[in-house]
């Protein structure tokens, strides 16, 4: 019933996928029904997931997939959204919005696929392709430093943030767990080889290194800002948007 | 009994609020009241004026000449003089030939801040027309509750200065039952509650901030301001995706930024109302000021083809049954509607009779439990496809996909999947053919309009002797059957006689304005003569 993956063979996004799925299982052992975890995606290589597994979906537009999720949080407390995004879907279009999201503390999950690379439209450089690499249309090399999504996601309020690998799917469906179950904003940024792209399987299995989470904010954001750093990065809770919002209904 | 007042002061003199009192006192008296707030992008300074027409006859629209005016500063009488035909009450802090009242000392005396000066001037002013000061003292408690006191004995000092030194020129007296006064934004507000909206996501911007602003307070609604237009449209289809009625309201240039939002609604089939609240453009524009050009843009917001509904409410009460229709519209055919108004109608009050009965929320079947993928998008004869919400699996896509949301690129399923949608239109169309339009008055030759611009037409049409074509669906558009017709719009190239003349084939005659304010009656007999 579903669609035949699409993916290029090799994909980091056949990790993520898995580890989602894992996850799932694990959120109905605890009581959440499928129906409940409503997925949004947006546009990109990772915004064909909706259609590879059995849960309500909306593949909306390219750099909306936060302020979906926040409606769809808003309007039916009850639901788990959960959204996929890339790098260029989180990072370039629409990057307001994850700093709103993690701001006001909407109780939405947000996974960032970051391959470093616009992948749909075939290679072109993102706002986290670091500085020098050519791309297709960085032909003579980046003329930019990239971002770092994990630190923004942090310095921005965003109260679960996490950094994992698509090589590692053991810590990522633990993280991933863990970010859906957070009351609160949870940002999780994937590191995901593109092999089409941007192949980063041998640099990330070599170089990605495990944390502890950090007791401090300030610890966290150092930890952040080694963009090899992987696991929990910082959690802590506060009022969500929608406990805010219904208070005033 | 007509009556034309103009309140005028600076940005911050609180003008807008005397305006609505004086209006108050009127209503109260049971006569129909309009009142037309004209201001500038300035929060100090600069120059404010609210007209307060009064009749005896129903009324949509203030006129361009005032019996009274009131007026606070020396500098903006010289603005406004050549429209006076009547007397002007001002504050005599500075000189003019009338009636002046100390307004300045006697807010002094009470040691207030200067915007108690509008208070002064409703004293005045119920003193001038000769009404009875405990109608005055009721209007300002129910207002403002206990904080009225320092309003009433700032207004009781005028009004007895005047008593004291001028006669009264009128002496009102009441003209029936005490009537209700409604602004636009909160007819079109309450339109789509009574329609089922529970959420309402908005970014400032004038002219429809002012429903934002009511919808934030209104106990039932969840009403947010997100970080932008985009953000806006995106958490309204994310609401309605979970379920709930959710609406968004903006001017053009927020408009603009949804475009590609209200597309995406038309493929996914999410209900969505969508407030076009138009200013003068283009660009920013003159952001508090009226105008219609920008309906040629709202009837092909998005690239591709889908089905949507446009429509344009031309009075207060209008605008109450207009949104509740267009919410019920949106939901029963799944698709977006932009309720497409003005400056002029959204901020202006008016003694409307709001039925409420005229808008109920019409409810459709959702499917909300299901044990595997619904088929959402099933291909069925009409073009309506069951609504699906979570915890039903129900997969929403942008993308083309088959019957269960899935994407596809599959030459077969694209036809018949964007032949389903589109099949809606028609039953749209079939649906809204007999309020269309609305017709007024018996004459030989037809007067056609649409919007806020209908106050000022309906005024003169019946006296000289035409007969008035409202259009309030543009889109799908079902014109009136006319050879020909003047045309009365408030923009340059005639969008709506454009639309007349090649979708209708009737000969077109344009009357048209785009400086920004509104027809009035005045005006619009003059050009018609
Ligand atoms: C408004 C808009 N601009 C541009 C595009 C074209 N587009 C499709 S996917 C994409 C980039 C996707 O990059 P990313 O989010 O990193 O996803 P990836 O393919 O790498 O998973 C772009 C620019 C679009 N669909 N919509
Ligand atoms: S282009 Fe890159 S990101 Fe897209 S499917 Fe292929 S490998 Fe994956
Ligand atoms: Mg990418």
């Amino acid at each position: 019933m579903l669609k035949k993956i699409e993916w290029c063979p090799g994909c980091g996004n056949f990790g993520i996928l898995k580890a989602f799925n894992t996850t799932v299982e694990k959120l109905s052992n605890s009581g959440i029904d499928r129906g409940r975890i409503v997925v949004v995606a947006g546009i990109g290589c990772h915004g064909k997931l909706p259609d590879y597994v059995e849960l309500p979906s909306f593949h909306t537009i390219h750099g909306r997939v936060l302020p979906a999720l926040t409606g769809i949080k808003l309007a039916n407390p009850d639901l788990f959204p959960v959204g996929f995004s890339g790098d260029g879907d989180a990072m370039n279009e629409g990057l307001e919005h994850l700093l709103h999201s993690a701001k006001r503390n909407t109780d939405v999950t947000l996974f960032m696929h970051n391959n470093g690379v616009f992948g749909l439209t075939t290679g072109q450089f993102t706002a986290t392709t670091p500085k020098g690499v050519r791309t297709r249309t960085t032909p003579y090399g980046n003329p930019e430093e990239p971002l770092n999504p994990s630190l923004i996601a942090l310095v921005s309020g965003a109260t679960f943030v996490a950094r994992a690998f698509a090589g590692d799917m053991k810590q990522l469906s633990e993280i991933m767990f863990e970010a859906v179950m957070h009351k609160g904003f949870s940002f999780v940024e994937i590191l995901q080889p593109c092999v089409s792209f941007n192949n980063t399987w041998d640099y990330y299995r070599k170089n990605v290194k495990k944390i502890k989470t950090p007791e401090n904010f300030s610890d966290a954001v150092r930890i952040s800002i080694d963009t090899l750093n992987t696991g929990i990065i910082y959690r802590t809770e506060r009022e969500t948007f929608e406990e805010a919002m219904m208070r005033t209904k | 009994m007509d009556l034309n007042i103009c309140i005028s002061g600076a940005a911050g003199d609180g003008v807008k609020e005397a305006g609505e009192l004086c209006g108050r006192i009127f209503a109260d008296l049971g006569y129909n009241v309009f009142i037309y707030q004209e201001y500038q992008s300035i929060i100090r300074g600069g120059h404010n004026a609210s007209v307060v027409r009064i009749s005896d006859k129903k009324i949509h629209s203030h006129r361009k000449y005032y019996e009274l005016l009131i007026c606070l500063e020396d500098y903006i009488y010289r603005m406004h003089s050549p429209y006076l035909r009547g007397d002007v009450i001002f504050d005599s802090k500075f000189s003019c030939e009338g009636i002046g009242i100390p307004m300045t000392e006697i807010v002094k005396e009470e040691h207030e801040p200067m915007i108690f000066r509008n208070a002064a001037s409703i004293g005045a002013l119920s003193a001038y027309f000769g009404i009875d000061f405990d109608t005055v003292e009721v209007m300002f408690r129910e207002r403002f509750g206990e904080k009225a006191e320092d309003d009433i004995v700032i207004a009781g000092s005028a009004y007895e200065y005047y008593m004291k030194n001028y006669s009264p020129k009128m002496e009102i007296k009441r003209n029936g039952p005490g009537k209700k006064l409604v602004s636009g934004a909160v007819a079109v507000s309450e339109g789509m509650v009574n329609a089922g909206l529970e959420y309402y996501y908005a970014y400032p911007m004038t002219p429809a901030s002012p429903v934002l602003h009511y919808l934030v307070r209104r106990k039932g609604v969840v009403a947010y301001q997100p970080e932008s237009e985009i953000s806006a449209i995106s958490m309204t289809v994310g609401s309605a995706i979970a379920g709930k009625r959710s609406a968004t309201g903006t001017s053009g240039g927020g408009f603009a930024l949804m475009c590609e939002s209200i597309g995406m609604a038309g493929i996914a089939e999410i209900p969505v109302l969508i407030i076009e609240a138009q200013r003068s453009g283009p660009s920013t524009g003159m952001a508090t000021y009226s105008g219609q050009e920008d309906l040629e843009f709202v009837l092909h917001p998005s690239h591709g083809e889908f089905p949507l509904v446009v429509a344009s409410p031309y009075s207060i009460e209008d605008g109450f049954r207009m949104a509740g229709e267009l919410l019920n519209l949106a939901w029963k055919y799944q698709t977006p509607a932009i309720l497409l108004t003005d400056k002029h109608l959204v901020e202006s009050i008016e003694t409307a009779s709001i039925d409420e009965n005229s808008v109920k929320k019409q409810d459709i079947a959702i499917i909300d439990r299901s044990e595997e993928i619904v088929k959402r998008y099933r291909i069925t004869e009409s073009g309506v496809s069951d609504y699906a919400v979570p915890p039903a699996i129900v997969k929403i896509n942008s993308n083309e996909h088959d019957e269960f949301g899935l994407t596809t690129d599959d030459a077969e399923i694209r036809k018949k999947m964007h032949e389903k949608r589109m099949k809606k239109d028609k039953l749209i169309e079939r649906e809204v053919s007999d309020s269309a339009y609305h017709l007024f008055f018996r004459g030989q030759e037809c007067i056609v309009t649409w919007g806020s611009t209908f106050g000022a037409v309906y005024e003169v049409a019946e006296e000289l002797g035409y007969r008035v074509a409202v259009i309030r669906y543009m889109r799908p558009f079902i014109p009136p059957k006319l050879r020909k017709a003047v045309v009365v719009e408030s923009n340059y190239t005639g969008q709506l006689a454009k639309m007349l003349r090649e979708k209708a084939d009737i000969e077109v005659e344009s009357i048209l304005k785009w400086d920004g304010r509104p027809f009035t009656p005045e005006e619009l007999r003059e050009r018609l003569g």
